[in-house]
Formats: structure tokens, sequence, C-alpha cells
């Protein structure tokens, strides 16, 4: 679905990404974890097509995003954890929106689930203005899955979500990877990547300081046997006193 | 207040450290350079001509300016568009309004800091003015300048203010605001009855000069020039011409500036609930923007049943016109329109005296014309639903499956096109209005044969305008103003005149080779005249279509390449 071969990005002398490789295949869920300024939204972006990589690259459903960068985002959706939308456009038009952009001839029979199971049927007359700051992450999650994406990047997704909300959003991701779809997932709540990932980066300054599955992680750091994720993960970033 | 001035000027200079550093970068580095020979070229280039800026300073400029501050008041009253002029941005109204600071603290701080772009002006337009051949020094000029600018931006914070209370308070803060309303209400309603009563006059009149000789003499005769006087006082020192006469009329116009702070301080309007409503309402619609771009004025989308149908497939191109035409149904603000729809209404009536009586028909015709050329040339600053206003939403825009240049391309088409439309439809009533005027100084086959390729030559030159525009908002994303709206407030027309003409002259630039292609084509057809016109017109159309193609995806490249983080 998505693959990543030696990353980097540059900003003047500054490095906010290097060398990072990784593989998320069909059905995957990627945990991309890291502390504060780590590089995390810097490597979500150039995935997504936002931002060039200075260096190494970047495969969307064997499209690279350098040299076929349309048909890359085509399959992929990104959701970033501020969601940006227009504010002129009611719920209903932003789907209309994104379909016509995506070419999805079914939208109309696409579009009233996605509402119904983000619970944004009562709202699709709305502008952003008038929806809280859960509802329009619901509304960037309703565009993004709308296309019905290969590859979902998902920064943050459950910020500014009310439990219920959490939950649905969580059993969204779980079925969108049991369908099919590769999902890579970024967020600072390590219980949340615990539960749904089947693999996980860590990063920190924008250098990858472990990667593989949660067992496999785990094992690289023996002294830590029988320790929770977040006690490796600390240990890992250098922030934990071990 | 030390803390103010610290916040001011801290953020101020590392606003222009910033700003400066950016010309690390080549492109900028280019545009910077570019910029100061502009700028001298402008401001400060040894000339001895002296007849435009004379005649910026000239009886009938003072009577148009006069009656355009006019509308622009009327403007700020009717329609609360500077509601917006009490927004502070996130940052101050976290830190501030929690502060142990008063009302009239924050009041003040605000008012400091619109002082910058008030300075800025003043000084931009002391030099635009130096050349009018007037004997006034130019530090006394610009201290006319500057009570004027400052008298209107405490105007437009204390309307905003008077506004807010009677939102806040209903009757009871309207019966504490009836005095400015009832003083307003009297000078619309003077002036309409003064011109009313001189419309004979103003008919008979017999030409452009004439027109406005007449009508100086209704305002400068009462009761019109009584209730007009606060705001000849405004502009009295701008417009003096000796030293003497400036030193007569400063003092009424300080005296209203004071009067103006003592409005503005001493309002007890609910300013903290206004502020913080505007800042977020402000915040919520631009929140990418930059405390350096924190003044602007934004209008509230309005929910409408009105939509526009979109296909599911298709070019997705057309998704991006179709967003931006919802922007611009939903977020249009009329206002903007008011002043160039009376400009064009009343140059019209004016352009048509030529010596004979004048008939509706011609009023209607030359109104049109003279309308399609003010929007050519302010549409695209009226207008901003393209890139001027979607880089604010720079990262969705590059995560979507469009290339540069087919994005550029429709951000560009969808202001270029609603804007030739209603040109089109005014070439229309104007060629329809000529019909039915008895004297043409245009023959018929001509005049067809221009509505016929006027529409091309109207698409191109918009078209290569907005590229002009939307190319500055792709290139320099960090110098400019992002967002709905331009720049607000009168303490923003020196910037604003500065890019204007830089915009214009550049179009400049790009006619060159179209109008010499259009030429060629004249004068090869040229022994049937109204057929050589309309070819030469849309030659000259397609010539200038294709430079501007080219520069779309020129830009569309630098689209591609651009990042988040530069805007």
């Amino acid at each position: 679905m998505i693959a990543v071969r030696e990353l980097m990005k540059l900003y003047g002398d500054f490095t906010a990404v290097r060398a990072l490789t990784f593989d998320v295949g069909a059905g995957e869920i990627l945990g991309l974890v890291g502390p504060n300024g780590a590089g995390k939204t810097t490597t979500l972006r150039c995935l997504a097509g936002i931002i060039a990589p200075s260096a190494g690259s970047v495969v969307v459903a064997n499209h690279d995003i350098r040299r076929a960068p349309i048909d890359a985002k085509r399959a992929l959706a990104f959701i970033p954890d501020e969601p940006h939308l227009f504010d002129y456009l009611t719920v209903d038009e932003h789907l209309r929106f994104v379909a016509r952009l995506y070419g999805v001839a079914d939208a109309e029979t696409r579009i009233p689930p996605l509402l119904a199971e983000l619970e944004l049927t009562e709202k699709r007359r709305s502008l952003p203005g008038e929806l809280s700051r859960g509802m329009r992450q619901k509304l960037a999650i309703a565009c993004g899955l709308l296309h019905d994406p290969s590859v979902l990047i998902l920064d943050e997704p459950l910020t500014g979500l009310d439990p219920a909300g959490m939950r649905r959003m969580r059993a969204t991701i779980a079925a969108r990877a049991r369908a099919g779809t590769g999902v890579i997932l970024s967020s600072h709540l390590l219980h949340l990547v615990e539960e749904l990932c089947t693999k996980l980066l860590v990063i920190r300054r924008g250098e990858s300081v472990g990667y593989g599955t949660i067992a496999d992680i785990m094992s690289t750091r023996p002294e830590l046997a029988g320790r929770s994720l977040e006690d490796v993960f600390l240990a890992l970033t250098g922030d934990g006193q071990t | 207040m030390g803390s103010f001035w610290f916040l001011i000027s801290a953020s101020w200079r590392n606003r222009w450290i910033a700003q400066f550093r950016r010309a690390r970068s080549p492109r900028y580095a280019i545009a910077l350079v570019v910029g100061i020979l502009y700028i001298w070229w402008f401001l400060f280039r040894p000339t001895g001509q002296q007849g435009a800026t004379s005649a910026l300073l000239s009886r009938p400029s003072e009577t148009i300016i006069t009656l355009l501050v006019v509308l622009t008041t009327m403007g700020t009253w009717l329609f609360g568009s500077d509601l917006l002029a009490l927004a502070f941005t996130p940052a101050e109204v976290s830190f501030l309004f929690p502060a142990p600071l008063s009302r009239r603290s924050l009041i003040a701080y605000k008012l400091i800091r619109a002082q910058i772009a008030v300075l800025i002006n003043s000084l931009i337009w002391v030099f635009i003015l130096r050349r009018g051949g007037a004997e006034v020094p130019s530090l006394l000029r610009a201290l006319g300048l500057w009570t004027m600018f400052s008298t209107l931006n405490l105007h437009r914070l204390g309307a905003a203010l008077v506004r807010t209370s009677i939102g806040e308070h209903g009757r009871a803060g309207a019966r504490r605001s009836k005095v400015a309303i009832v003083a307003f209400a009297l000078v619309v309603g003077t002036l309409l009855v003064a011109v009313g009563r001189a419309a004979p006059q103003l008919l008979a009149a017999d030409g452009l000069g004439a027109f406005f000789h007449v009508l100086d003499g209704v305002l400068a005769t009462p009761p019109a020039n009584l209730v007009l006087y606060p705001f000849h006082a405004i502009l009295a020192p701008t417009f003096a011409h000796t030293t003497a006469e400036w030193g007569r009329t400063i003092v009424p116009a300080v005296v209203l500036l004071a009067l103006h702070g003592w409005w503005v301080l001493t309002s007890d309007a609910a300013f903290e609930e206004a502020a913080v409503s505007a800042s977020a309402e402000r915040a919520r619609r631009i929140e990418a923007l930059r405390e350096r771009r924190a003044t602007g004025k934004v209008q509230a989308p309005a929910a409408t049943g009105l939509t526009l149908r979109l296909a599911a497939t298709g070019h997705p191109g057309a998704a991006i016109i179709w967003k931006n035409m919802m922007c611009l149904i939903r977020t249009s603000q009329l206002r903007l329109f008011i002043s160039p729809i009376i400009m064009g209404l009343v140059m019209g009536f004016a352009f048509s005296g030529g010596g004979v009586r004048r008939e509706p028909a011609q009023v209607v015709m030359i109104s049109a014309l003279i309308l399609i050329a003010l929007l050519l040339l302010l549409g695209g600053r009226m207008i901003r639903n393209d890139l001027r206003h979607d880089m604010l939403n720079l990262p969705l825009l590059k995560s979507l499956p469009v290339s540069g240049g087919e994005l550029v391309l429709a951000e560009v088409a969808s202001a270029a096109l609603p804007l030739a439309a209603a040109q089109v439809l005014l070439l229309i009533v104007a060629y329809a209005a000529s019909l039915f005027v008895t004297t043409q100084a245009v023959a018929a086959p001509m005049r067809f044969a221009l509505l016929v390729s006027g529409p091309f030559a109207l698409l191109a030159i918009n078209a290569a305008l907005l590229t002009i525009h939307n190319g500055i908002a792709v290139l320099f994303p960090s110098w400019i103003r992002l967002g709905p709206t331009v720049s607000g407030g009168v303490e923003a027309l020196g910037q604003n005149a500065l890019s204007f003409i830089g915009s214009i002259l550049t179009l400049g630039l790009g006619l060159l080779v179209p109008t010499f292609a259009a030429g060629v084509v004249y004068s090869v057809l040229r022994d049937q005249q109204a057929f050589a016109a309309a070819a030469a017109v849309v030659t000259g159309a397609v010539v200038l279509g294709a430079e501007t193609y080219a520069v779309v995806l020129g830009l569309g490249r630098a689209f591609d390449r651009s990042e988040p983080l530069a805007v």
C-alpha cells in the first residue's frame, strides 16, 4: 500500500526527518509515535504529498508521490489533526466537492451512510462555523473516507471527539483496516496505538528509534520486560528514567 | 502603556527581521530588489512633472474625495462592515483581556497599534503629493495627512463601538448612540436635498469640468457646506496650497481629532465582549493568519439555501471553480461595489454632457462603459475568491489530486469568469443603449465589432490581471495579506495604491506583445475598419491569453513546490 525508503526532509540546515524507511501493507495499521517536534507531522505531510521530500521515495499504491503525485493522492486520504475546512461550504457540499475531485461516481449513494456513521446527517446543511470542534473533525474524516482510499493517514484522529465519538472512531479505523485499507496513525495516545496498531514506528528528532510490531519493539529493551508501552516509548525517545 | 509599547515594538521588529530573512531565498531577494526600485521610482525619483499630483490636490479632487469619505462613512454606519475593527489577535485576547487592564487601556492599545499603518500611509502620501506644486512643506503636509488618517481611523473604531452598543443594549444602546445616528442621517439627507435642488443645473452642465464645477458650487453653499464642514475640516490641511492656508485649517482638524479620541475612549459600549466575539470570528475564518496580517475585515459566510449543482464526475478543476463560486455567493460584500457603482453613474452622467442636450440613453451607455473600466481595474481587489483566499488552505489544497497548473488555472478562472461575465453584461447594456443615442461618436459597424470582440478582450485582461494577483499570492505568500478581504480602513490606502499601481504596470508590460500583434492585424486589414478592429482585439486577446496560460503553468510549478511553512 505504502512504501517509504530513506525519507529525508531538510529545512535549510535543519534535518526534520532523517532516513525513515518503513512499509504499510493492506490491512495494516502503523502507529507513528514520538515526542513533540520529533517530525511526525512533517513525515505525514511528505507521505500525503503536501511537502516535497528532500530525498528518498514514497510509493503509494504503486505510484511514486513525486513522479505521479495525482495518482498517488487519488489513492490516499490525509486527515490532519486540525480539520481544514472551507468556511463557505456546508457539510453536504464538502462531500460533493470531494466526490468530484476524486471522481466518486456513486457519491449520492455513499454520502448518506457515511453521514449517518459519523452522526452528521442532521448537520448536512450546516457550515463549518456552526459545527463543534468534534463535528468538524468528523466532517474532515468523512471527506477522507468518501473515496474509499487505499491508504488512510490520520494525524491525532481523536482530537476534539467526545468519548462516544472516540469509540466510534476507533471502530471506524479498525473496520477500514479489516476492509484492506493501509492505515498510518499518528498519536500521543499510546493506549490507542497499543489497541489498534499492528506495527509501530517510533521517531525521535526525525530519526527512527524503533520499528516493527509492538512485541518486536518491546523485545529490543529486555530490561523493560513486563513494563508498559509508555515506559518503552519513554526509554526509546530518551525522555524516560529507566 | 510600557508593556503595550514593548509588545508593539518587539512584534514590529521581529516581523521585519523575519520578512527580511526571507530575502535569503533568491525569489524573495529578486522581489525585494524590484520592490525597492519600484518604490524609489514611484515615490522618490526626481521629476519635473507636476500634472498628476497637482490634479490630486485640485478643487474637484477635494470634492470627489470628500464625497468618497462621506460614502465610506455611510458604508461603515449602514453596513457595520467595520465591526471587526475591534478584533484582536487570539494571543492578544488570551494575554490582554484577563490582565488587570482597563477597557480604556485596551482601546488605547488598539489605537496605538493602528498608528503604525497610519504613519506608513501618511509617509507614502507625503511623497506622492510632494510634487503637487503647492508651497506647503512636506512636514506640514505629513501632519495634515496624519491628522486626517488618524481621525478617519478613530471614526471607524468609534462607529464599530456604537454599533456594538446598539447590538448589546437594544433600544437603550440606540438611545445612547442617537447623536451619532441623527448626525449621520442629517448629513446624508441634506446632501440628497441639495443635489436634488440643483438637479436642473447638473443636468444642463456641459461636460465633465462644468459638471464638477456645478457640483462643487452646490456642496460649497448652505446647507450642504454646513453638513460637510466636519469632512472638509478633516481634509482641508491635506489639500492646503499655502502654509498660511494650512495654518488656518489645521486647528479645526486637530480639534476634530481630539473630539474623536474623546468619543472613542469614553465609549461605554460592551467593548470586551464585542472584541472577543470579533476576534473569535476572525480567528475562526483565518485561523492560519499570523499577527502581521491581523487587522483585516472579514465577512462571515452566510448559510443560504442557494447552491450550485456539481456533478460527481468530470474535470476536477470544475470542482475548484464550483467551490470558489460558492465562496463568492456566500461571502461577497455588496458594500464593496457601492462606491464603484456610484462613481460610474456620476462619471457617466458627467461625461455624457458633451455640448448637446443630455440623453438618458447616452448616460446609460457611458455609465456602463465606465463601470466596465472600473470593474477591470478594481474588480480583482473587490472579489478574492481565488488563491489570495485559498492559500490559507494550502495543506488541504496540496493534498488534493489536482496538478498545480490545473489548480492555479481554476483559481484564476474562479475570479476572472464572474468579473468578465458582469463586464460583458454591461457591454451589452452599453451597446443596447447606444442604439437609442441620436448623436453617435462611433459608427454602427464599429460598435457592433467591439460588441462581438469585446468579451474576448475582457476575459483575457481579467485573467491576466488576476493571474498577477494570484501569482503574488503563490510566489510571495508571506509578504502579502492572505484572506477573503484586502487590508481594511483608510489607513491602508497608501499601501493599496502602491500594490494597485504595481499590478497595473505589470499588466502593461504583459500587454506589449498582444498590442503589437493587434496592431499588425489591424494594419493588414485596415481597409475594412470594423472587421479589422474586431480581428485586432481578438488577436490581442488570444496572444494575451496564451501569455497568461504560460504564466499560469509556471505558477502551477511554483505552487507544487510551495510549502505550508512559507504561508
